[in-house]
This record gives C-alpha cells, sequence and structure tokens, in this order.
C-alpha cells in the first residue's frame, strides 16, 4: 500500500500541478502551442538531466556541466567569428564536451577524487576557459551565422491553429532524439546495466570482475558531451554566446533527476523519469509566469516543491524499511 | 569426478602460525564440514583456495595437475566458487540482472536479449528447484535467503564445458532465517545430487551434523582429524575442536565478594535481542557466549541504547537508562565495539585525539576551546593505565597494530571514568601477546570495581574470564551459568541446547 502511494504519489502530484494550471489559465495553459512552448523551454534542461542520469545512475554526479555549456557555445561562437563553417564549429564544440567530460572521468575515476570535488574543480576550470576564450564579452550580431540562429526558431510544421503554423521546434527533436538515446544506453546495453550495477553495489560489481574504472571514468563522457550539446543549443536559441549562460542548468539538472528519482521503484535514477521531472519543472516555470508570479518567488515556490516531493519519497522509504 | 588435493599448505602471519601443514582432500559429490573454533585456520584455507592468499609451503592439485597459488581466475577456471555470507547482491536489478553480473548479457544486435536473459537464468533456476523465483523480479523483493539461492543459481547459468563443482560457503546461514536455511540445504542437497562438492564451514553444529558426508577438524591451524559421519558426532567433533589447554594465558580469578548491584536489564527486546534478563554487580564480569546471529552483539547495543528498545528497560545505578548512547556514556556505561576500524577508531588520527573523543566537553577550556594540553595528559594517564605501546602519541592509529589499536579503545572507554565496561569481542584480530594483556587489563578494571559485560566467541576467553556466561540462542538470553568449572565442551553444548532437540524431533 505505501509502495503505492510513493509510486504513484508522484505521478498524482504532477497531475495535480497541471490540474491547478488549467483551472487557473483557462485560456492559455492546456493548448498545444504551449506544450510545444514549453518542450522547447525544456530542451536543453532535458539534454543535461538525462545525460546527468547516466553518472547519477552509478551514485555519482557531475557539477561543471553549467560551465561546459557555456564554453561550448563560446567556443563555437568563436569558431564562427574565424568564419569556420558550421558543422565544423559545432563538432569541435561537442570535442571540446566530450574532452571535459572525460578529464572528470579520469579525476573521478583514476585518481580517486570525489565526484562533488573534481567536478566542483572543473566546473570552475572551464568557467574560465569560457572566459579567456570569449575575452569575457558577449559574442552576438552578425558574428553568428544566420543559419545557426534559425535552427532553434525553426521545426517541422504540425498544424495550424488560428491561422497561425503550428511549428514542433527542432530543439524538441534534438532534446527527444538524445533522451531515446540515452534510454537505449542504460536500459537496453549491457554497458548501461553495468552502470546501475555499479550504483547498486560497486562492491559486488568489483566482485563479479567489472571494469569500474573504466565505466566510471566513461560515464563521465556523457554529461561532458551532453552538456555540450545543451550549450549549443542555448547558443542557437538566443543567437548568442556569453560566458556565463549555462550556469543555471546545473542545478536544475540535479533537482529533476531527483524529482524523478522520486518516481521509481527503490528511488533508481532512470532517464524517463528524469524526463518528468523536467516536466515539471518546466510546467511550473512555464505556469508561474503566465501567472505573472514573481520570479523570484517563483524560483522560492519552485525550490519548496521539490523539497517537499523528495522529502516525502524519503519519509515513505523510511517508513518501508522500518516495516521490513 | 573431479577432487582437489590440498597439500601440506602452511601459511604463517607474524608470529602466528595460522595454517601448519594442513592436507586435505576434496571431492566431487559430497558435503565436506570444515570445523574449528576462531583462529584455527578455516579462514587463512578458504583465502587460499580463493587463490586470495598465497600459502607459504604446500600444493594444490586438480585430479593431480598442479594449479597455480594465489590466482583467483585459475581457481574459478578450475570449477571452485565462493559463497559468503554476506551477500553481494545489487537490489536494484533483476534476478536475472543480478545471475549475469559475472559474464557478458546475452545480446542481439548490440542490446540487451532480455528474453533470452530471463530464460537462461529461468533454466538455471529451475535446475536447483527453484521454479518459484521470477527472474524478472527487483532483488529488493527477495529475502536474504532466497538473494544467497539466487547467488548459487548464478553460478549455474549458461555453463557448459567448465561447469563449477565445488562450493565453498562460508558461513551461508549466518544472516538467514531457520526457514530459509532449510530451502538452503535442499538447494546444497540438490547440488549434490547433480554431482557437486561443497566445503561447508559453519559453527551451527546441527547444520552439520545433518548435512555433512565428511567433518575435518582444524585448530590452532593443524589439521586434528577428517571422518566420515559415521564415525564421529557432536561430541566428538567439540573435543576435537577445543581439545587444549590455555590456563596460563587467564589471570588468577579473584575470591572476594562482588560489589553491589550496577546495572540492571529487565525484559530487554531491541533489534534482533528479542529478550534478556540479568544484573551486573561491581567488579563482576559476565560473559555473552552464544554463536554468530544468536543476538550477543544486539544485547550490548540493546544496553548502550544504540537499538532502541521495543520492551523492556535498562537501569545503571536503579535509575533507568533511556536517553540512548550518548546519556548511556555520560552516565558511565562504555563501549568498545566489535569492528574497531569502522566502528571504533579514526585511524588517520592520532592517538591522543582518538582517546579524547567523546570528552571533549569536559576537556575544554571554559566548555569551549580545545585544550590539546589537557588532551595529550588523558591521553597519556590513560595510555599507560592500559600499557599502550606507541612510538608517540602523535602516531597514527592506522600505524598501531591490531592490539595496540584496541588498548586505544579500552583508553577512550576508560578514560571518562565508567561504571560498566560493554566489550563486543575484546580480542579479535589480536596476537596472543596483547591478547594477555588485555585479559589482565580486564581483570584489573574488575577488581577495581567495574561491572564488565563481554561478548564473545572464544570460549577459552569467555571461560578463563567470566565469573558467569550469559548463554545466547535465537535472540534470547536463554540461561546464565557459573563459569567456575564449565568445560568449553559444556559451554558449547549449551548453544545448541535447544537446536538439537528441534532437529530430533
Amino acid at each position: 500500500m505505501t509502495g503505492i502511494i510513493r509510486r504513484f504519489g508522484g505521478l498524482a502530484g504532477m497531475l495535480a500541478v497541471v490540474l491547478f494550471f488549467a483551472i487557473n489559465l483557462p485560456e492559455t495553459f492546456l493548448t498545444a502551442r504551449n506544450w510545444l512552448n514549453i518542450s522547447q523551454q525544456v530542451s536543453m534542461l532535458a539534454v543535461v538531466a538525462a545525460t546527468m542520469t547516466v553518472v547519477m545512475v552509478m551514485g555519482d554526479f557531475d557539477l561543471s556541466v553549467g560551465s561546459m555549456a557555456s564554453l561550448a557555445g563560446v567556443v563555437a561562437a568563436v569558431l564562427f567569428v574565424q568564419e569556420v563553417s558550421i558543422p565544423v564549429a559545432i563538432l569541435a564544440a561537442l570535442g571540446v564536451g566530450l574532452l571535459g567530460g572525460l578529464f572528470n572521468g579520469v579525476m573521478v575515476s583514476l585518481v580517486g577524487i570525489l565526484p562533488f570535488v573534481a567536478t566542483l574543480a572543473t566546473l570552475t576550470v572551464f568557467s574560465g576557459i569560457a572566459f579567456v576564450v570569449s575575452d569575457g564579452r558577449t559574442i552576438f550580431g552578425r558574428d553568428i551565422p544566420a543559419a545557426f540562429g534559425d535552427f532553434a526558431r525553426g521545426g517541422p510544421q504540425i498544424g495550424m491553429v488560428d491561422e497561425r503554423a503550428l511549428i514542433l521546434p527542432n530543439l524538441t527533436l534534438v532534446a527527444v532524439v538524445v533522451i531515446v538515446l540515452i534510454w537505449i544506453v542504460l536500459e537496453q546495453t549491457s554497458y548501461g546495466r553495468r552502470l546501475y550495477a555499479i550504483g547498486g553495489n560497486s562492491e559486488a560489481a568489483r566482485l563479479a570482475g567489472l571494469p569500474v574504472m573504466w565505466l566510471r571514468l566513461s560515464a563521465f563522457a556523457f554529461t561532458g558531451v551532453g552538456a555540450a550539446l545543451a550549450g549549443l543549443m542555448y547558443a542557437s536559441r538566443v543567437a548568442s554566446a556569453n560566458p556565463t549562460q549555462g550556469d543555471g542548468l546545473m542545478l536544475t539538472a540535479i533537482a529533476a533527476v531527483f524529482l524523478g528519482m522520486t518516481l521509481t521503484r527503490d528511488g533508481q535514477p532512470r532517464v524517463l523519469a528524469t524526463l518528468a521531472g523536467v516536466l515539471v519543472l518546466g510546467v511550473l516555470d512555464n505556469g508561474l509566469t503566465q501567472m505573472r508570479v514573481d520570479s523570484y518567488v517563483r524560483e522560492v515556490l519552485v525550490g519548496a516543491i521539490i523539497l517537499i516531493a523528495v522529502g516525502l519519497s524519503a519519509l515513505g522509504r523510511r517508513g518501508l524499511t522500518r516495516r521490513a | 569426478m573431479p577432487q582437489l588435493d590440498l597439500d601440506t599448505l602452511g601459511r604463517r602471519f607474524g608470529a602466528v602460525q595460522a595454517l601448519d601443514g594442513v592436507s586435505l582432500t576434496l571431492r566431487s559429490g559430497e558435503v565436506h564440514a570444515l570445523m574449528g573454533e576462531n583462529g584455527a585456520g578455516k579462514s587463512t584455507l578458504i583465502r587460499i583456495l580463493a587463490g586470495l592468499d598465497r600459502p607459504d609451503t604446500g600444493a594444490m592439485r586438480l585430479d593431480g595437475n598442479s594449479l597455480p597459488l594465489a590466482n583467483p581466475v585459475a581457481m574459478r577456471a578450475a570449477g571452485l566458487r565462493f559463497i559468503h555470507q554476506e551477500l553481494h547482491a545489487v537490489r536494484g536489478l533483476s534476478v536475472a540482472e543480478n545471475m549475469h553480473l559475472d559474464r557478458p548479457y546475452p545480446r542481439r544486435a548490440g542490446l540487451v536479449h532480455w528474453r533470452k536473459l530471463n530464460a537462461d537464468a529461468a533454466a538455471a533456476l529451475a535446475r536447483l528447484g527453484l521454479d518459484r523465483l521470477d527472474p524478472r523480479r527487483p532483488m529488493t523483493d527477495l529475502g536474504a535467503g532466497d538473494q544467497m539461492l539466487v547467488r548459487i543459481a548464478g553460478t549455474l547459468v549458461g555453463e557448459a564445458g567448465a561447469a563449477p563443482w565445488l562450493y565453498v560457503m562460508d558461513e551461508p546461514t549466518a544472516a538467514l532465517t531457520t526457514a530459509e536455511s532449510e530451502r538452503l540445504f535442499e538447494v546444497i542437497g540438490e547440488l549434490v545430487r547433480q554431482g557437486a562438492g561443497v566445503l561447508y564451514v559453519s559453527h551451527r553444529m546441527p547444520e552439520v551434523l545433518r548435512l555433512a558426508h565428511r567433518v575435518t577438524v582444524l585448530r590452532d591451524g593443524k589439521h586434528v582429524s577428517t571422518r566420515p559421519m559415521a564415525e564421529t558426532g557432536q561430541d566428538r567433533i567439540i573435543e576435537e575442536m577445543t581439545g587444549r589447554s590455555l590456563s596460563g594465558l587467564f589471570p588468577e580469578r579473584r575470591s572476594d565478594i562482588l560489589g553491589e548491584t550496577i546495572l540492571e536489564v529487565h525484559g530487554l527486546s531491541a533489534g534482533a535481542l528479542r529478550s534478556a534478563d540479568f544484573d551486573l554487580r561491581a567488579g563482576e564480569i559476565l560473559g555473552v557466549a552464544g554463536v554468530s546471529g544468536s543476538g550477543r552483539g544486539a544485547l550490548l547495543r540493546a544496553i548502550l541504547g544504540e537499538l532502541r528498545a521495543r520492551a523492556g528497560e535498562v537501569r545503571l545505578d536503579g535509575r533507568a537508562l533511556i536517553g540512548g548512547p550518548a546519556q548511556a556514556w555520560a552516565r558511565g556505561l562504555a563501549y568498545v565495539p566489535r569492528e574497531r576500524r569502522s566502528e571504533g577508531l579514526m585511524l588517520g588520527r592520532a592517538i591522543t585525539e582518538n582517546v579524547a573523543l567523546p570528552h571533549l566537553g569536559p576537556l575544554a577550556r571554559a566548555g569551549l576551546f580545545l585544550d590539546p594540553r589537557r588532551q595529550a595528559g588523558l591521553a597519556e594517564e590513560q595510555g599507560r593505565r592500559v600499557r599502550l605501546k606507541a612510538a608517540s602519541l602523535t602516531q597514527a592509529c592506522e600505524e598501531l597494530s591490531g592490539g595496540n589499536q584496541q588498548k586505544v579503545l579500552f583508553a577512550r572507554a576508560l578514560a571518562g571514568g565508567p561504571r560498566v565496561l560493554l566489550l563486543d569481542e575484546p580480542t579479535r584480530g589480536v596476537d596472543i601477546g596483547a591478547r594477555f594483556e588485555i585479559y589482565r587489563l580486564i581483570r584489573q578494571l574488575s577488581d577495581e570495581g567495574l561491572g564488565v559485560v563481554m561478548a564473545s566467541s572464544d570460549l577459552p576467553e569467555l571461560l578463563g574470564l567470566s565469573d558467569r556466561v550469559a548463554v545466547m540462542r535465537d535472540g534470547r538470553l536463554a540461561e546464565i551459568v557459573t563459569a567456575e568449572g564449565l568445560s568449553e565442551a559444556g559451554l558449547l553444548q549449551r548453544f545448541y541446547h535447544q537446536d538439537g532437540r528441534e532437529n530430533a524431533a
């Protein structure tokens, strides 16, 4: 019984949030246009949170994703200034993400620094490099190729509402592809299952002869590339890049994974649950903004809701263990 | 029919000859019990079998061919599998996934082939008659017993050719309930019927009497006997396990009269402890005995208040203790835990800090500021009292021998001027010299009027030090017997008293 409440309590809470906004914003909230809008707003968060799930599955986390996102955007923009072609600039930015992620992996897995400390340090390092590379300036306007900025605004048309085209944003599509990919990696490959084994009982994983070190190291590559991709998406959306624009992503992404964990059996991180967490945060942000709730008050509300969800889940779990 | 010969294996750790020329033959198709007291050499033998430790002398041969020593991969390839009492299960993964931890998942087009994964697991479970376990269930849903059975079944997944044939089980029932143990025994029976051999290590006599075809007894690292079950029995095994004299190790029992009652425990139940009643008088040493898992440690933790009491009470000097460990320490209970490395010491820190840890408040200047000189003074005074041997009091505890680490914990316990000492396995992993000093210290403290409650798995220690011995059975304090005149065999028999009857019925 407690299990059912715990498992579906979170879902019920989410539905309550949606219902609340649907009642208070009858005109605008439950429209296709608004939901497509939400999907675009959360697409970058979704990419970071999905890749964050890969390391959180092992009980690790990566604090450097925000500054990596900024760095990747800046790197691409600087290359644009040098008139490098769009595909090459994108590949270079993703390459930076891969290298940064692997560097985190080496620090955590081979050197053996706690993920909190290692990625806190690389957070500063990546952020510093982003300032150095960009000279501390925002790169925008004619320096950014039009095609790059247009990508985020475009997307396949899926219908007409009130004489206006309904567009499925490209950024949403990118996020969907990433989530499907991460879902396959985590749920359908033995690689992903090994990561879950490490998170569940690293001692058992070691005794079973799994290459724990390499698995941990490689998993950090996902967060690096994911963060870089999110940085590019952001740069495309605002058609500019500056060395701090990804900073907000890290805490929200970790919060989304934790919210998702409250929905799963055993409280494991799973990528579809993470997606649900991302949507909750996106819906809250969207709804509260539309209700003209002050943005500072909004932050207090969102933080409180995360505490309540995770707190209730922790209490439920404690109840379960006490019974057992 | 494979056969593994162990030939005159010897292993020395420092001054201790842990294994002394032990020869043994393990065959498929039978359960071979390995018996011996703590320190008899069982664990060393198992570590050598697992390839985790290199014997100083001797050899291992599989069907006459020499096996490389200290090579875990080779021992695995030779068909040995090890089932330990600690479960190494990944609780979040499914049963089938747990059975594939040490082998590749079946794959199709690069992705996990879930149907085959589950089918392989189901087939392996079925071979042991465990059809009732659904391979898709998460491991969390299973009890400790079923998790162990899954672990055993996991060794049978997809094995063709070099199938495992010898299972080494080290106290497999330690964490299991009676019903779970029953199911394990059925599975062991099934394994043996299918031709596997089992080396079964357990302290639980009834299990051994029931399962084993042959019994080997080790004592002090030496091979005492290997006999078919028909030629031996409980009395003979116990006699062979304990047949030694250790009288010189223990200080003279004092003859004076004990003081007034200081600790009263009434109807206490908490955690694994189901019930306990006793009084402890000043100057008395009460031993707490019983097989592992009988609730020895839980009794101490319940007295300390670390396990919250479901029922009953603990009174110190006539006043009830209700405030948990902090109040217990403040009122004069001191506890020396069983796992000194994980529960006792800050290994990387200096002796001084370790001794002063629970006493920082009273030692502080003006109740606020740490006073390193007072701390050092305390550590020095108590260190002398427990005959601590260290280069300096600033030495980190991890550099000390096991015996001296234990003395640091004693110094810490004594620094607060306690009335009652709770000791859990006070000489575990301590060499014989330090052991003797710890015995003298315990005796001296009781002479000074402290009450001592000492849980131990070491029979000579219980009998040599205690005034009375409380026997734990199945979570209950079953009886308290006077140690004077009690023999090891007599005490050991009391461990099994009830179990023996149940099995006879």
